[in-house]
Order: structure tokens, then sequence, then C-alpha cells
């Protein structure tokens, strides 16, 4: 499956969301009378000598992390097949990817297939977190409910289920069913990232607008869509990612011709691995690291906090 | 449609009339969101629980009914044993998770300095990145001539006949390298708001590095922990991909009889069983943490009165 954030049902104030160190600066605290042992107090105080074993164990746990993305870079690279031995430098599986027509095919139905589900998602989805948030009924705790379920099953269930209702329906499945379905994921992701950030709007500049002689819509276009816009910015250019590397949906809605690159990918590695998707690998990760780092980087552009909050959903 | 009732986040002023008036505006607001919901997901889901019921022709063609016979084919020992499999590499892959995600959050948390944010987004980028490839490029790195088993017998721990492709240390190695981002992320949330006092109490008491961890750092982090690990079972217990590629016929997973169903076998009724078995299983799972959770704060309100 292709990894969507872990999201946090739980909408949380906003004093919680804004990640200030607080108080808890280490080290210097006032008022800690010289009781500890003084043989402990080099460098810094508060948590005590370095551990060094976790510090071993997350130096191991960073060089494998980047082990596997580095090894499918560098043979993207080689001039041989073998993915064990390092020739020259060479750009031959490169050139192979842009003569493939089917590769090609593909990777121009995964960007359609991203795009539609972003500007999909991002309708239903602000529109659906306003929603939530704004009016209290029965309805919105039920759509709310219901989209968590995305997120709280694994994605083999919700691919199996849409495949199902598309074929049982009598839908061919194409690269429109991808698109449907990718959307209904993403319609979730969005709403749970944006329900936060609308919950943690200041009501009073709304307030202000309507007090001014603004209508409700008014205020809507005017002063809440504006000031949400760098959250919609952010998790538009994240879903488009996530859609874009998305493979087990995909998998289970998608026809037989084109399919989505990671689909393609799947097979490819499945039965022997052609060099080529070392190339496509590389380009993959390159451009959803882009866009990741983007995403994280458009609240900056905006003059506020950037953060890590998207992808954790906090 | 329920009565309106006034929502206190959005007070209109007294000169502009009920607020049920803009409550309307909000509820329409809902409307596109939660049909496209219910239409593409609930009825999906339905379809699925129903199917489960189901048969198939002799042509294989799945037939609505209402019996049980599916789920009197998962008794077969052959089904019980891969769900078994699932369930114990699921909660390997945790416990693996939560011992490597532990130190690596406690130092970037404790002692990440300026370079926390930094380090947390070195680790959370690549898991946004391509799964497959990622998979992909983990198989090399531990395929039989890779790097490291290439590392691993050099320094004698491995000899020639090691293997970790193909064996099921190779398919929870896979789920690890998949999905342990999403026990670093609450964890390290976790012990970002510990107060560190604690550790320093635990010190000042003359607790060594061990009993203070155990004493003080684990308790106060239990909830991030406990977090982390209903995040990372649940996409490893469907995860198909991870046996397909690490490991043998013999390592399959729950998730690759439920894919074989669908596509190989054309058994949608009994894959659809499946799925409904592993839902049931998860949904087990949640509703234990869930419990543990509502436990953990009400004896929190206990400890704080």
């Amino acid at each position: 499956m292709t990894l969507r954030p872990a999201l946090r049902p739980k909408p949380r104030p906003a004093a919680e969301t804004a990640r200030t160190p607080g108080p808890r600066k280490h080290g210097t605290r006032p008022g800690t009378g010289g009781r500890s042992r003084p043989a402990r107090r080099r460098g810094r105080r508060g948590t005590g000598r370095k551990p060094r074993l976790a510090i071993a164990v997350t130096a191991a746990f960073f060089a494998l992390l980047y082990l596997p993305i580095g090894v499918v870079v560098l043979f993207s690279f080689n001039s041989q097949k073998s993915l064990t031995v390092f020739k020259d430098f060479s750009l031959r599986w490169y050139e192979a990817f842009l003569r493939d027509d089917h590769l090609l095919a593909s990777l121009d139905m995964s960007l359609r297939v991203s795009l539609v589900a972003m500007a999909g998602s991002l309708v239903l989805g602000v529109t659906l977190a306003l929603g939530l948030v704004r009016c209290r009924s029965r309805l919105g705790s039920l759509a709310g409910l219901i989209m968590l379920i995305p997120l709280i099953t694994p994605e083999i269930v919700t691919g199996v289920a849409a495949m199902l209702l598309f074929k049982g329906v009598g839908i061919t499945l194409s690269t429109t069913t991808v698109m449907l379905a990718e959307i209904t994921f993403s319609i979730s992701y969005v709403t749970v990232v944006l329900r936060s950030r609308i919950a943690a709007l200041n009501p009073e500049t709304e307030e202000a607008a309507m007090d001014l002689g603004a209508t409700r819509r008014q205020t809507l276009r005017l002063v809440t869509l504006p000031a949400l816009l760098p959250s919609i910015l952010a998790s538009g250019v994240l879903v488009f990612a996530l859609v874009f590397d998305d493979f087990v949906l995909a998998y289970f809605t998608t026809g037989v011709d084109p399919q989505p690159l990671s689909v393609r990918i799947y097979s490819a590695i499945r039965f022997g691995v052609q060099p080529t998707i070392n190339a496509v690998g590389t380009l993959m990760l390159a451009g959803s690291i882009a866009l990741i780092v983007l995403a994280l980087f458009i609240p900056r552009l905006f003059g506020r906090r950037g953060g890590l909050d998207l992808l954790s959903g906090k | 449609m329920a009565p309106h009732t006034p929502d206190p986040r959005t007070r209109t002023s007294a000169k502009r009339g009920p607020s049920a008036r803009s409550n309307l505006l909000w509820t329409w607001l809902m409307v596109p969101g939660t049909l496209w919901m219910a239409t593409f997901l609930l009825a999906s889901l339905l379809l699925v629980a129903t199917l489960a019921l189901g048969t198939t022709d002799p042509l294989g063609n799945p037939q609505f009914g209402l019996n049980f016979q599916n789920f009197a084919a998962l008794a077969d020992p052959a089904y019980r044993a891969v769900l078994l499999r699932s369930l114990g590499y699921a909660l390997l892959t945790c416990l693996i998770s939560l011992v490597v995600a532990y130190p690596v959050a406690y130092v970037i948390a404790l002692h990440g300095g300026r370079f926390k944010n930094l380090l947390i987004a070195a680790i959370v980028v690549p898991f946004f990145a391509n799964y497959l490839v990622r998979m992909y490029g983990w198989s090399v790195v531990l395929s039989d001539d890779g790097p490291l088993l290439k590392a691993l017998r050099g320094i004698g721990i491995a000899d020639g006949d090691t293997r970790i492709l193909q064996t099921g240390a190779g398919v929870v190695a896979g789920l690890v390298y998949g999905f342990i981002v999403f026990m670093i992320i609450p964890l390290y949330a976790a012990l970002e708001r510990m107060d560190v006092s604690l550790i320093e109490a635990g010190r000042d008491l003359y607790g060594g590095p061990l009993r203070t961890f155990l004493h003080v750092t684990l308790p106060a982090t239990r909830q991030g922990a406990a977090a982390g690990c209903v995040l990372v079972f649940l996409p490893a217990m469907g995860d198909f991909v991870s046996a397909q590629l690490m490991g043998g016929p013999d390592q399959i997973m729950i998730g690759n009889l439920i894919q074989d169903k669908f596509f190989q076998g054309q058994n949608w009724p009994l894959g659809s069983a499946l799925t409904m078995l592993m839902m049931a299983v998860l949904f087990l799972g949640m509703l234990g943490y869930l419990r543990r959770a509502r436990k953990d704060e009400a004896d929190h309100a206990e400890a704080a009165r």
C-alpha cells in the first residue's frame, strides 16, 4: 500500500497544535539547587549523559533508511544490467525509459489521475470539512465517522470494495475508475487535515466581517477561504504526490491498459527487474520528495510556520 | 435532520436573526462530500459484507445469497495458518518498530536541539516517496549478495548460507521498513510533550539510565507507543507487497490470499469473506486499544484528583 499519513481522528485544541517548545528548555531550570551529583554535570544538564547506545541506533536507522533509496538511485546510473556491481556512469536506462511507450503512457495516466484526484478531493474535502466543523448535526457526525474509515482500515479493504462496486454495477475498470477511487480516498485525507485547521481559525475575524455587513457567503469567500488557502494548497500538493505514488488502490481499480506507473513498477519487480525500473523509480522518488518538501514550505510562503503537522495530521 | 442548535462557534450577532439560517449554509456545504463518501465508500463496503455471504456458480461468477459457507471454509487449517502468520508478523513488526523507534525518537526529541525538525523531516519525507520503489530498493539491499549480507559476512555474523529474502525475517524486515514511520511520529510527539524535569528527578533520585527510562520515560510516553502500535499494526496486517517481494510461497499473509481470490482465484465471495475476517481481527485490536486508552485517561483523571 502506498503510505498515507497517519492521521489522528481527534481534532485537538489549537493550543496543542502550536508546536512551541514550551517552557521546557533543556538545561537551565531555575531553582534546581545543587542536589544532583556533580559528577554528571558535564555539558548539558537536564537529560543527563548522552545516550550513546540510542545515538548509535539512530545512526544505524538513518543509514538503513537511506540505503535502499541510495541503491535505486545509484544503479539507475549504472552502465551494466547488474544490481550489485556498479561499472560506469551512464544514462542509458533513462533513455530506455523515454523510448518505452508503455511506460510513458503509464506516466501520462498517473499524472492525469493525480490531477483529477487533487481537484476533486479539494472541492469535496474543503466543503465537507467546513460543514463538519461549523454545523453540529447528526448528519455531520455520521459523515465524520464515514470519512475516517479509509484511514483506519488497510488499503486493501478499500481497494477490494471499490473494485467490487465498479464491477458490480457493470463498469469496466479504466482510468476513470482509478480516479473515482483515488478521489474517495483523498477526500478523507483533505478533510481530516483541514478540519483541525478550520477549528483553529480565529472566529473573531469572521464575526467582524459579519458585523460589517457581509453575508455568510461573502464571509466564507473573502475571509475564511483566504485564511485557509495555505493549508488547502499544501494538502492539495500532498494529495497529488500521494495519489501519484499510490499502489494498492490503483492496482485494484485499474483496467488492463494503460496502467498507472506504480502498478507497472509492481509487475516489473515481480517478474524480474529491468534496470529501467531503477530510472523510473529514481524519477518518482525525486518528484514526490520535491512535492512533499514543497508542501511543507507552502505555509512559510504565506509567512506562517511551515510544519510537519500536515503529515502527522496533528 | 436534527433540530438546529445554535453553535457557540458561529455566533451571529443579534441583528442577524437566528443562527439556524447560517447553519443551513454549512449543512448544504456538507452534502456533496457526504453523498460521495456514502456512494463510493459506504456502499462498496456494504457490498463486500453482502458478497461474503454469497456463493459462486460453476462458472465462477459471484452469486448473492445468504449462507455462511465462505466463513465455514475459512476454518480450513491452511487459512488459519495464514491468519495466524499474518497476526504474528504484524505483531512482530510492531515490536521491532517499537524497539527501534524509541531510541530514534528519544534522541531526536531530547538531544536533537536545533536539528529536531530537520531530522524528523529526514525520516518522514522518504516514507512519503513511492512505497514500491522503497520496498524494491530494500529487497536489493537484503538480497543474497546485497550490501547488508556482504557486510554481515565480512564481520563474520553471517555465513554463505544465510539468507534474508524468501524467509519470514525478510517479510518482517519489509513490513518494518514500510511502516516504522508511523511508530516514530506518535512516539516523537509524546517524548516532545514529556516534561524533561521528570527525567532529571529520576536522575536526582539516583536512578540509572535504564531504571529512569523504565520507570519515568516509558510510562510517560505509553500512549504514544500504543498509538504507534495501532498505526503500524493496521497497514502491516493488510500488506501483501512485502510478503510477495521478500518472502517465498511459505510466507504468504492474509493480504496475499485476498489478492489471489480476487485476481487469480476468481472467487470473490471467498475473498470478501477473507476481507471481513481481517477487518474483524483489526476491529478487535482497535477495540482493545480504545478501551486501554479510555482506562488510561480515567487513571490520569484519578491521579490528578
